[in-house]
């Protein structure tokens, strides 16, 4: 399928689904399902208020601080993991049990830990985050060519160097990748932390939830899923830029 | 001639779970003399890649000892004067051609101006000009090669161990490869072992070729190669070296069960 052709299908298969919404919308009303030419309105309104960017600068910005102190705990820690069978078989219990709990589930214990403030927030956000970027970090570590690693040993390469020069850079994909994953993960937790204890932009749209037009909370969803996507493409720009090599092999 | 690599009676086998271990080396006692193109030939699977790694320290020989200049080196892992050339390349996708080449000279603490320049010589002595600055996957699998070739020579080693290093290259590729092998071998000194499963490659290369008997693998008989030197693809073509061939191919033929 050449780039073209693909674009244009999705293109339209948003447009139908586009089209069936604005259809639906207009059946069941607004303060139901806001049809997209009144999200639209609304959005452009929203923009220009300003409170909703406001917000979500703020909420990002702890969004920020959990991931990446998550990236920074779970990137060794999955490599490490990858590489030795004690810390292992110490740790990935834990790593997999963090990994299938709704993050939900853990604000009324996070809530009690570190109350409802900046500290509950970072937490939540790192707990929902960390065990993608460990798992991925593992998987690659694991999964390491060991004919590179012999050829490191052939030149007497020492430990650290080992890490350095040859692990670090043969994950450096896997790293990229695992932080894609997690910031998804780690944006979804921001808002569900935040609708719980109503602050920032979760709980914009747990405020939203309560007016009588549906047009704003559809607005505030649309933002999100934008600086989502943004986002993830951003990395991944990152990740092509700096490892040029595995995007190459990647494109064949 | 001296011995520049005494391998004395190396014993190396393999556990498999409840079943015996799989006996890879056995015995293996061989003498190579300082500055002589050695061939390693046998069938695939008789554990020539294993002796080679053996002598490397990739992996530890259960028995026996490995003497370089009469100064034992039986595991040590990597550098101390021996230099490795793997059958696929094995570059590092992340360094360009220069990095790659300035890999060994790094971990060994080289400074920058003496890698750069070391760099510089042995990519131009490889024929790779003009791709310094290449990853590998922007290279063909003979210019690979040839990074690999300089890799291994730029920490300027006494003894360049080569696992069929041509083993992955198209026909053409792999002769214009041989000659070019045999024209840094002439001018950089040093001692080759070369293991090949090809014994058209291994008389055209070697002065001496050391036939290996499959697993466990010890030697069998070793031959002395009668041609002068520089070699050219012509002898490929004499009688004697026909001759050699159907000698050195009914050696290995006895010891094959297929």
């Amino acid at each position: 399928m050449t780039p073209t052709r693909k674009l244009m299908l999705q293109l339209s298969g948003i447009a139908i689904v586009l089209l069936m919404w604005e259809i639906a919308g207009r059946i069941m009303g607004e303060n139901l399902l806001a049809a997209p030419s009144i999200v639209a309105v609304t959005y452009v309104e929203l923009l220009l208020d300003g409170e909703m960017l406001i917000e979500l600068l703020n909420s990002l910005r702890q969004m920020i601080l959990g991931f990446g102190a998550a990236c920074l705990v779970g990137m060794p820690l999955g490599a490490l993991m990858g590489r030795s069978r004690l810390i292992d078989a110490l740790v990935h219990p834990w790593i997999s049990m963090i990994v299938v709990t709704s993050v939900a589930a853990l604000v009324p214990i996070f809530m009690m830990l570190f109350g409802t403030g900046f500290e509950f927030r970072v937490a939540i956000v790192f707990v929902a985050t960390i065990g993608y970027v460990v798992l991925t970090a593992y998987h690659g570590a694991r999964g390491i060519d060991p004919k590179i690693l012999d050829v490191a040993r052939s030149f007497g390469t020492g430990r650290i160097d080992t890490y350095r020069k040859v692990i670090l850079p043969a994950l450096f994909p896997y790293l990229i990748t695992g932080a894609r994953l997690g910031l998804v993960h780690a944006i979804r937790a921001m808002v569900v932390a935040e609708m719980f204890v109503i602050v920032g932009y979760g709980g914009l749209i747990f405020q939203t939830g309560l007016d009588l037009s549906t047009a704003p909370i559809l607005g505030y969803l649309v933002t999100i899923m934008v600086v989502s996507i943004g986002a993830n493409v951003a990395l991944q720009r990152v990740g092509d830029r700096v490892a040029p090599w595995y995007a190459a092999r990647m494109a064949r | 001639m001296t011995a520049k690599l005494e391998l004395k009676r190396l014993a190396k086998a393999f556990p498999r779970g409840s079943e015996p271990p799989l006996e890879v080396v056995r015995d293996f006692t061989l003498e190579i003399r300082n500055l002589e193109f050695l061939s390693v030939i046998g069938p695939s699977g008789c554990g020539k890649s294993t002796l080679l790694r053996l002598i490397d320290g990739l992996i530890l020989a259960d028995s026996g000892r490995i003497l370089m200049d009469g100064r034992d080196v039986t595991g040590v892992v990597g550098g101390e004067g021996r230099g490795m050339v793997f059958q696929s390349f094995d570059l590092f996708p992340w360094r360009t051609t220069r990095g790659n080449v300035e890999f060994g000279l790094e971990v060994a603490g080289a400074g920058k101006a003496e890698r750069r320049e070391r760099a510089e010589h042995y990519i131009r002595l490889v024929g790779l000009e003009g791709f310094e600055d290449a990853y590998p996957h922007e290279l063909s699998g003979g210019m690979q090669q040839r990074v690999g070739f300089a890799r291994a020579l730029a920490i300027r080693p006494e003894i360049l161990l080569m696992d069929e290093p041509f083993g992955a290259l198209d026909v053409q590729t792999r002769d214009i490869l041989q000659d070019e092998l045999l024209n840094i071998w002439s001018t950089e000194q040093k001692t080759v072992l070369f293991v090949t499963h090809s014994i058209e490659e291994a008389i055209y290369l070697a002065d001496r070729i050391v036939v290996i008997s499959p697993r466990p693998a010890r030697v069998e008989r070793i031959i002395e190669v009668p041609f002068d030197r520089p070699r050219h693809e012509r002898i490929k073509s004499l009688p004697e070296f026909l001759q050699l061939r159907q000698e050195i191919w009914s050696l290995l033929k006895e010891g094959v069960k297929i």
